[in-house]
């Protein structure tokens, strides 16, 4: 059989990391090809290669027959190759009909003047859209329709501009079980027509029912290429995560810490949202709880309604037994509450700010009155903070009256620790500690963490890094939509049972 | 860092610019006024009119500096100054006692800003919005209290007071300095101060530090309605009367001298003893070309000239970085 795209034996190195390696991948007409891997095995790196963003360091890929060492985006478009991302690129103040021809207008001349052709787009449009299943006028505003509707406005997109191949990538994250269905059967009408799919998804039972092939990546190399009915769900999934866990910072004298005070406790948290459910989990001393799930499951969701940086509905809070009430980060910070956050640019530190200051805010709202406005600054206590932190954080620099924007992300992330460490914290949420940051520093933070732990004092981690997860933690609870769906302890988890439980299978 | 790159540092201009600039424009300004026209400035009741002059402009940059640390901006502070002066003066011409009038007057200007403040809160709009639709219904209330017509006629009390001097510093200028110690020991000494650079430096991020963000929004634009009170109740003393349409177009000066006096526009950034110069820069160029005979209208021109080349030099050094 032909083959539409076929990419051989593609490496792309970054400064200092090889995202791809060695890696051969191939799309067949009528076929829906499914690729496989944990978060950071190197699917999109992959596809971003073939739709021209990225230039690969070495390897070949053809197109309809064609030799390539690398494609431009103009290549990958022409050649038929369209992608549809996770963050949907339609534009909201547009209409459908603007939005299926944005950047390829059609124009007519009138008068020697070019002019945009209204009617042939309306032409081209209703024959798509009827296709994808859109009943809407192509006039309709996109930021008035539902999300279904504009990732369906992405696919007609796709067949405007006559694409042989559509990526995929999780399209079904934000859908619901309906709407997941009418995608599918939209894909399968496109088969029918010979298009190549390839399809981006951690979502095992959806794998089993639409998929043709299989191809898993895993940390940037190629396990293999299988067709999806040879396969078993535990087969995909051993291929997926089967990989050496390196280095164990857990605490190898296993005690049994459930016998151990309850120190903190959350009781049937929901979310004004509902994007978490009425959740309950309980940490015992000494003991690290982790927060396994797939990316938007409802654990930072979760991490944020506790703190209250982000409105609940119901629910209580206990530390140390003893109830507490949490309106805002505020009153968080005042019962000893602490949150090391995912986005460190955004929701971290405080760029305008030293070091010094950096680590401050948070002891010095602690001990302010009245919502942090009664309260003087004191320089000799500042000065203080600043420098037990640098010591024991070891963060690396000049010195702690240096801007903080710069230091690189992990002594960045040593300075917010920090300052949560100066506030003397009892509970300390970490979400995606060592997201983005070299290795060397999430040892550290690791170690740091069962340093807390020890000492007595509440950790919970949320981390989208299973390996991480498993040595670092004593229990792992497991999201899946907005609720936990099983606790394991340390001794039965297994990268296999998270992930199943976190796919629902 | 060896000694000899410390030095090199301390010469770049960009760390000049940012440490010195307000001042060195000050300074410029004095000599190129010395050298026009001496006369200007070498005698003893010039210093004395510069800061007078300076004094509502030093006011009103007060509290815009705060709005605008917070990546935000009050337009409504000349409205502000106006309404509190007029209200206050249409009090004092009924009968009420004066420091009765002027104390009423002022807490008009907070309770001016803290309508900004609540709105901008309430409706999570960008304060431009939100005080722009505020500056016209202040003006609006003006045309509406005043019936359109001047105010004067003072208790001797008030207009004597607002006139003196205290050895050769007028009151009016004790007044605007007493304001700025104040506020530099609120931003540099107060907790609530370190909390609002932080919400100006990253509003997402002071929040999770525990910096309740709406409440010191709030904080921010009462203080910069009462300096606009306290501008109005100085202003109504220097000019002796209460115009319905007074204070109009005073915002752009408070705007001014806070981004000259090297207040960042993206928040976060500047400080108080910069706006107070920024406010005397502003002065001085009224008053110079003023005693240089240039007509009022080239005043704006040049003031306009002012603010874009200091944002621009503030811009040049930021990307050199």
């Amino acid at each position: 059989m032909e083959t539409l795209v076929k990419m051989e034996h593609v490496t792309k190195e970054f400064p200092g990391v090889r995202a791809l390696d060695n890696i051969s991948f191939d799309i067949r007409p009528g076929e829906v090809h499914i690729l496989l891997g944990e978060n950071g095995a190197g699917k999109s790196t992959l596809m971003k290669i073939l739709s021209g963003v990225y230039q690969p360091t070495s390897g070949k890929i053809y197109l309809k027959g064609k030799e390539y060492d690398y494609l431009t985006p103009k290549d990958s478009y022409e050649n038929g190759i369209s992608i549809i991302y996770q963050e949907l690129s339609v534009i909201n103040e547009l209409s459908i009909l603007e939005n299926l021809f944005v950047g390829k207008l059609p124009s007519k001349k009138v008068a020697g003047i070019s002019l945009v052709d209204y009617k042939l787009m309306n032409e081209k449009a209703k024959a798509v859209l009827d296709k994808v299943g859109i009943k809407r006028s192509p006039n309709t505003m996109v930021e008035d329709i539902s999300i279904s509707e504009k990732q369906q406005c992405e696919i007609a997109k796709a067949l405007v501009s006559n694409a042989d191949v559509i990526i995929m990538d999780e399209p079904t994250t934000s859908l619901t079980t309906s709407e997941t269905e009418h995608l599918f059967k939209i894909i399968h009408q496109l088969k029918k027509e010979g298009k190549g799919i390839v399809y981006i998804s951690h979502k095992m039972d959806e794998i089993k029912k639409i998929g043709d092939r299989v191809t898993v990546l895993k940390d940037g190399t190629y396990v293999g290429t299988r067709e999806v009915k040879d396969v078993s769900v535990d087969d995909m999934i051993k291929m997926m995560v089967g990989r050496e866990i390196k280095g164990t910072y857990h605490n190898t004298e296993s005690e049994d810490l459930s016998k151990e005070p309850v120190i903190f406790e959350v009781k049937n948290i929901t979310r004004k949202d509902n994007k978490v459910e009425d959740v309950s989990f309980q940490l015992h001393k000494g003991e690290i709880l982790g927060f396994a799930g797939l990316v938007g499951s409802g654990r930072s969701e979760l991490m944020n309604a506790i703190f209250g940086a982000e409105p609940k509905k119901s629910g209580e809070v206990f530390i140390e037994g003893k109830k507490v009430d949490i309106k805002n980060p505020y009153s968080a910070i005042k019962h000893g509450l602490a949150m090391v956050t995912e986005n460190r640019r955004e929701t971290g530190f405080l760029n305008n700010f030293s070091i010094k200051q950096n680590i401050s805010i948070v002891p010095f709202i602690k001990t302010s009155k009245c919502q942090g406005l009664i309260g003087l600054v004191d320089n000799k206590a500042e000065n203080e903070f600043a420098a037990k932190e640098k010591a024991d954080m070891n963060i690396k620099c000049r010195d702690v009256e240096q801007n903080i924007t710069e230091l690189s992300g992990g002594n960045q992330q040593k300075v917010i620790l920090g300052k949560w460490m100066a506030a003397e914290s009892k509970i300390i949420i970490f979400d995606e500690p060592t997201k983005g940051i070299d290795v060397g520093s999430k040892s550290e933070i690791y170690v740091l963490m069962r340093r807390l732990a020890s000492q007595g004092k509440g950790v919970v981690m949320v981390s989208s890094e299973l390996p991480e997860l498993l040595s670092v933690c004593d229990r792992i609870c497991v999201f899946r939509d907005g609720k936990i769906r099983m606790t394991y302890d340390i001794a039965e988890a297994t990268e296999e049972n998270i992930v199943k439980t976190s796919t629902g299978e | 860092m060896s000694k000899n790159n410390q030095k090199k540092q301390n010469l770049n201009f960009g760390i000049l610019w940012q440490r010195y600039g307000t001042a060195g424009i000050f300074l410029l300004l004095v000599v190129i006024l010395a050298i026009a026209k001496p006369s200007s400035i070498f005698t003893s009741s010039s210093v004395p009119q510069i800061l007078k002059q300076s004094s509502v402009n030093i006011l009103l940059a007060l509290g815009e500096f705060f709005a605008i640390l917070i990546a935000g901006i009050d337009l409504s502070v000349g409205a502000v100054a106006g309404l509190s002066g007029l209200l206050t003066a249409q009090m004092m011409v009924m009968g009420v006692p004066v420091w009765v009038a002027v104390v009423i007057g002022i807490l008009l200007g907070t309770v001016a800003g803290f309508l900004n403040g609540f709105l901008v809160n309430k409706m999570d709009l960008h304060p431009f919005i939100i005080t722009l639709g505020t500056q016209s219904i202040y003006q609006g209330l003006m045309l509406v209290i005043s019936k359109s017509q001047n105010i004067y006629g003072f208790p001797v009390t008030f207009t004597k007071t607002m006139s003196a001097s205290v050895g050769f510093v007028p009151v009016t200028v004790i007044i605007a300095l007493a304001a700025a110690v104040i506020l530099w020991f609120f931003t540099t000494k107060c907790k609530v101060g370190r909390n609002i650079y932080a919400l100006g430096g990253n509003k997402e991020a002071a929040w999770y530090s525990g910096v309740n963000t709406k409440l010191h929004t709030l904080v921010v634009f009462m203080i910069s309605g009462t300096c606009a009170g306290l501008a109005g109740i100085v202003l109504l003393g220097r000019v002796g009367a209460a115009a319905p349409t007074a204070g109009t177009g005073y915002e752009t000066y408070a705007i001014a001298a806070s981004i000259i006096g090297g207040t960042s526009f993206m928040g976060g950034k500047g400080k108080i003893p910069g706006v107070v110069i920024g406010g005397l820069i502003i002065g001085i160029i009224n008053y110079g070309m003023t005693a240089l005979t240039i007509p009022s209208s080239y005043q704006k021109i040049v003031m306009g000239a002012l603010i874009i080349i200091s944002v621009a030099i503030d811009h040049f050094v930021a990307s050199k970085k």
